[in-house]
């Protein structure tokens, strides 16, 4: 490679502000052409942020960015796009009622005539074929994305990454929640990437990967570089070290409580190639912190406990008895309470206001012999409005009009008033300001101490360590490892959860 | 039971029959005396019924005569507030432990609430905490000597000094009078600053007492930073700007969250 030639992307102190609480700072890195640079670093650490400053979501505030020694600000993606630089985002952004083949070359299909509409399906489907052959994709062109499980979804992502024509590639976390045959084909479309000359940025959160795929890596932390590393030949242990930087568990607000009897267990539970023999339990008055990286069967166990997914073996048991729940208010009427992990999507009526938002689960407690009893509701929708601190907080606010973390808040009570004694919280502080967090954090604490049981979701490894009495960590599917608080370290944690 | 509910019961109970007597209707309610007691204040203060001792009486058109009497309602929050943050400083007390409760009123609530406990020594400057804790069957008071202050029945200067130092303990709850935008503390006299600063140097965790109201405040005594203390007690009113900066500084802050109503 030529030594003297200037790097294809280079970052000269960027730095962006997001909050107080986070901020991108002084970020110098480089990207040479026909490269791969990995970027690693703990939830939060910047990684997503950084590659948006780089693809023209996110505008940086102070810095440069030179794209072959030119500098470069692109107001949005697609001029990122047209200067040849392309993301490829975590979730797949696919269209489940288009073929493989129509998804790979989405926007970029052969085509037959002067218009879009008379595309060649023919040399689409042929073109598609050859692709897959020698990526060694075991997929068919012509099958419908709908269809298809979750790894085989992100296969055709990545595979529609590798149609752009693009000098830069950015891949967030492509491989997560794959197997390793599915991680091969990443790396083979990875490296087609790279012989082609372009660089490629690839975040990820599997340390095996730096040495499989990496040829240098950039550590994050706290929204700056904790490390550079020219090659792979960096130790785990010394990896995980440097991820870590200075957490701070201490300062997350935790009141212990004596163990009541067992509420919950899980026992061989399997859930279609998703999940297999998970078996764990929750006692009464505990915080159970459960983690692992994406696409490692998390979200699935809640949704498994909480009757949205059936399980296809094992089996679940609440108070001593063994439940089945095929919906989730099944599961609500056991007294089992689920705060999803996008709330925007899953929990938050937007246009309607606070009193329904919250009421909308306990309605049952306000059925009087002449209706609803809209006075109590009222009232008591009022007082869980000031016990949470919830603001601005009148009744009649419309949701959509609150900050994400007084939304959550709502969503919180939804639960609390429906008087639910087991609550799985999935995620339940992403994305929300520090004030919202104490307020949760208090809330749990609320919880445990009046005899509800929690588990709490999470991949911030420092919420884990600071809330939690019990620590499981998932990965790929499978319980890693089942660690008392007192035996947990962050070090441990990112190992087990690494694979 | 949430305080919705249980008014609406009482409410109800006291339409039916005229009248009622707390440790009758708390044995009713599986509530503790204090509670009913605090129900019927507010009650009160709505104008629904009149207190007298050990109980209440529906207020009849007719007796209205007069207006009711009226607390400040400031001073019925601040009440209210207090007995939240010493509910919760409660919960960080185990049986066993010897903690240190300087004196202030959200300590005297505190002191009551540790009846449930067994086994705790409390070691005070103030006689109301002594008495209350010497009284509980399990529990173990130590009274610092000193010179009393007859307004708050505590116990300040150089010898309360010198005994606490006789002493270690595991937990040190502190009130302080004012938490200012810097994040200072402050307090109302000298000799209690004094005092709190002997005491955070023999005591391994230390936990700020404060109310809401009193945030953004400045007592005439300054007592140092925030950082002194790791831990904070307060109400969840207390404004965000604080909360995210305390969460920042790494010192946990604990809001007394009542919202859980299905407790046991």
């Amino acid at each position: 490679m030529a030594g003297a030639a200037a790097p294809l992307l280079e970052l000269r102190s960027v730095g962006k502000y997001f909050s107080d609480d986070f901020s991108l700072r002084d970020i110098s890195l480089e990207l040479r052409a026909g490269e791969v640079h990995m970027l690693i670093g703990q939830n939060g650490s910047g990684k997503t942020a950084l590659m948006d400053t780089v693809c023209g979501i996110l505008r940086r505030d102070s810095g440069h960015i030179l794209l072959e020694g030119e500098e470069v600000d692109f107001a949005s993606v697609n001029e990122a796009r047209g200067a040849g630089i392309v993301m490829q985002y975590q979730t797949a952004q696919l269209f489940d009622n288009l073929s493989v083949a129509e998804n790979v070359y989405f926007g970029r299909a052969p085509v037959g005539g002067p218009f879009a509409a008379t595309f060649d399906a023919y040399a689409l489907r042929e073109d598609c074929a050859a692709l897959f052959a020698r990526l060694d994709i075991p997929l068919a062109p012509e099958a419908l994305v709908g269809g298809l499980g979750y790894g085989e979804r992100q296969v055709v992502a990545v595979a529609q990454a590798c149609t752009a024509r693009a000098r830069v590639f950015i891949f967030d976390e492509p491989s997560a929640g794959m197997a390793e045959p599915e991680r091969e084909i990443v790396f083979n479309v990875v490296r087609e990437i790279r012989s082609r000359g372009a660089g490629v940025f690839y975040i990820t959160h599997k340390l095996d990967e730096l040495r499989r795929i990496g040829d240098r890596a950039t550590v994050l932390h706290a929204g700056r570089v904790a490390a550079s590393l020219p090659d792979g030949s960096t130790g785990r242990e010394e990896l995980i070290h440097m991820m870590i930087g200075g957490t701070c568990p201490e300062r997350y607000p935790r009141l212990r409580v004596d163990y009541g009897p067992q509420v919950l267990s899980v026992e061989h539970l399997s859930s279609g190639g998703v999940l297999e023999d998970v078996s764990f339990s929750l006692r009464k008055g505990e915080i159970l912190g459960l983690t692992g990286l994406m696409g490692s069967g998390r979200t699935r166990l809640a949704n498994c406990l909480f009757g949205q997914t059936r399980p296809s073996g094992g089996c679940v048991k609440v108070e001593g008895r063994v439940v089945d729940f095929r919906h989730p208010s099944e599961a609500l009427r056991r007294g089992l309470a689920l705060i999803p992990e996008d709330r925007d999507k899953n929990a938050s009526f937007h246009n309607q206001d606070i009193l329904q938002n919250m009421s909308v689960a306990a309605l049952e407690r306000f059925m009087g012999s002449y209706g609803l009893d809209m006075r109590y509701m009222e009232e008591l929708t009022d007082e869980y409005i000031s016990s949470l601190g919830i603001q601005p907080g009148h009744r009649s606010d419309i949701m959509r009009s609150y900050s994400g973390g007084n939304q959550q808040k709502v969503v919180v009570a939804r639960w609390f008033m429906s008087l639910c004694r087991i609550f799985i919280m999935d995620e339940p502080t992403r994305g929300i300001d520090a004030a919202a967090r104490i307020d949760i954090y208090n809330a749990m604490n609320d919880l445990v101490t009046k005899g509800a049981a929690i588990i709490l979701i999470s991949s911030d490894v420092e919420e884990i360590l600071g809330m939690c009495d019990r620590i499981l960590v998932l990965a790929g599917g499978r319980i890693a490892c089942d660690l008392p608080r007192a035996e947990a370290t962050s070090e441990k944690i990112i190992d087990y959860a690494s694979g | 039971m949430f305080a919705v509910e249980r008014m609406n019961i009482l409410k109800s109970y006291l339409r039916e029959r005229g009248k009622l007597d707390v440790h009758s209707i708390s044995q009713l309610l599986g509530v503790s005396e204090v509670t009913i007691r605090r129900d019927l204040e507010k009650l009160e203060a709505e104008g629904f019924l009149t207190r007298h001792h050990g109980g209440a009486l529906l207020r009849s058109e007719e007796e209205g005569e007069g207006p009711p009497a009226v607390i400040a309602p400031e001073e019925a929050q601040d009440e209210a507030d207090r007995e939240e943050i010493a509910r919760v400083a409660a919960l960080m007390i185990r049986d066993g432990d010897v903690v240190m409760i300087m004196n202030g009123r959200i300590a005297r609530i505190l002191a009551r609430k540790l009846s449930v406990r067994s086994g705790v020594t409390v070691l005070t400057n103030d006689i109301h905490v002594a008495l209350e804790v010497a009284a509980q069957a399990g529990n173990k008071a130590v009274l610092l000597g000193g010179s009393p202050d007859p307004e708050s029945g505590a116990l300040f200067g150089s010898l309360a000094q010198t005994n606490v130092q006789a002493f270690f303990v595991n937990k040190l709850f502190f009130e302080v009078d004012g938490i200012g935008e810097q994040l200072q503390l402050s307090v109302s006299s000298q000799e209690k600053a004094a005092l709190i600063r002997e005491a955070l140097a023999c005591s391994e965790d230390k936990i700020v007492l404060c109310e809401a109201s009193r945030f953004s405040r400045q007592a005439f005594f300054r007592l140092g930073p925030l950082g002194l203390a790791r831990k904070v007690v307060t109400n969840t009113s207390v404004p965000e700007s604080y909360k995210s900066r305390i969460f920042a500084m790494d010192i946990q802050l604990y809001t007394s969250v009542n919202a859980f109503e299905g407790g046991d």
